[in-house]
């Protein structure tokens, strides 16, 4: 079609116009389902990194060194907490990971909630922190990567995530003691 | 039928990993496990498909100089609205894919296949390109997939065919992509010619 100023300023402004209308509708129709997804996601990890609680966890949300931090009871007693925490440092963008603690401040396991890591490099970190000989759970100390000094075997290849891993995991450490103080 | 033919053509005479070497970026990023090549290749393909046919059935109206910004603008909302419904709906995959979704918007595939062929032909014909194209490219990136993790860590599609502790991490890392692409774009065509 033959070009002229008109129909190039009308078309495209049609077309803009059309476009933000259906993105609009999609946003609106998905935006509960997002939520839902996320809030769903945060307790099947919560169910699965902590002993067995019978809380509405969610709720008990309070806020520990800048992280959300969830205390698990089970018949009103203390059983675990799980922390959100996060770290800048991964290889692309933000790592978030949700962490469970027991009552003694031993690790119970962790969920990775959202990160941008190389697949099959540093987007393992999912399942390697959990397998022995490298896994991280039931430690109750402060960790670091073998290349730093400390003891854990950092993922093959992966060495970036592995320290800002390390690191998120650290940081939820220092909620959980403020928390307990 | 010419129809299927326009398929066909898309997933072998004009593959667009293999014989058009186009969307390289997304194909050496997302190949480290076959389950990702595929699902980054079908999401690929829901987009082409969709900016394919508006493309062809808005050819009318879009005045020849601002086409570029117009089959852009298109593209860009199919691959939001995409990521959308993932998010929503397949949390576990977008997970998995992460920042390469995005990253369909520049994919020169679709930019490519808008211009040569969905400016040219009917909306049908269009959609079956898309059909052709996107399965091609899906298919290039599951094979490169499957041998990268096979000879990465032994593994395929997430099962175990040997321990991981024999396998090459140099194919799991970036230059296993070139190689095993470039291996691949060599037999594919060895394969063609020898017919």
């Amino acid at each position: 079609m033959k070009s002229s100023l008109r129909n190039m300023i009308l078309s495209l402004t049609g077309l803009t116009v059309a476009i933000g209308a259906a993105l609009a509708a999609v946003n609106e129709a998905t935006a509960d389902a997002i939520k839902e997804t996320a809030r769903r996601t945060r307790l099947e990890a919560m169910e699965a990194i902590l002993p067995p609680f019978d809380n509405d966890i969610i709720a008990t949300e309070v806020q520990s060194d800048g992280l959300p931090l969830y205390q698990a009871t089970r018949g009103s007693e203390p059983v675990g907490i799980a922390i959100e925490t996060y770290s800048d440092n991964g290889f692309s963008g933000r790592i978030a990971i949700i962490t469970g603690f027991d009552n003694d401040g031993k690790l119970t396991g962790y969920r990775v909630l959202e990160h941008q890591e190389t697949p099959g490099l540093g987007a393992r970190m999912g399942e390697w922190f959990a397998t022995a000989p490298h896994s991280v759970i039931g430690s109750s100390a402060t960790l670091s990567v073998k290349n730093d000094g400390g003891d854990i075997d950092a993922i093959t290849g992966a060495t970036i995530t592995s320290r800002a891993f390390l690191d998120a995991v650290n940081h939820a450490r220092q909620a959980f003691q403020s928390y307990k103080k | 039928m010419k129809s299927l033919k326009v398929i066909i053509d898309g997933l072998f005479r004009r593959n667009p990993t293999f014989v058009l070497i186009l969307g390289l970026c997304p194909t050496l990023g997302t190949t480290s496990s076959a389950i990702t090549g595929m699902s980054m290749g079908l999401a690929t393909m829901m987009v082409l498909i969709c900016s394919n046919f508006t493309v062809s059935a808005l050819k009318g109206i879009i005045p020849d100089k601002v086409r570029i910004p117009a089959f852009i603008l298109l593209i860009a909302s199919f691959v939001t609205i995409v990521q959308m419904v993932m998010q929503a709906w397949l949390p576990a995959l977008n997970a998995s894919l992460g920042i390469f979704i995005p990253l369909i918007v520049v994919n020169c595939i679709l930019l490519g296949r808008a211009e040569a062929f969905a400016s040219k032909n009917n909306p049908w014909l269009s959609v079956c390109d898309g059909i052709g194209i996107g399965l091609g490219f899906t298919l290039a990136l599951t094979l490169i997939g499957c041998v990268r993790e096979i000879l990465g860590t032994g593994a395929v599609f997430g099962q175990q065919l040997y321990s991981s502790d024999y396998g090459a991490l140099l194919f799991v890392l970036a230059p296993g992509a070139f190689i095993v692409l470039g291996l691949l774009i060599a037999l594919f065509n060895r394969l063609k010619e020898g017919r």
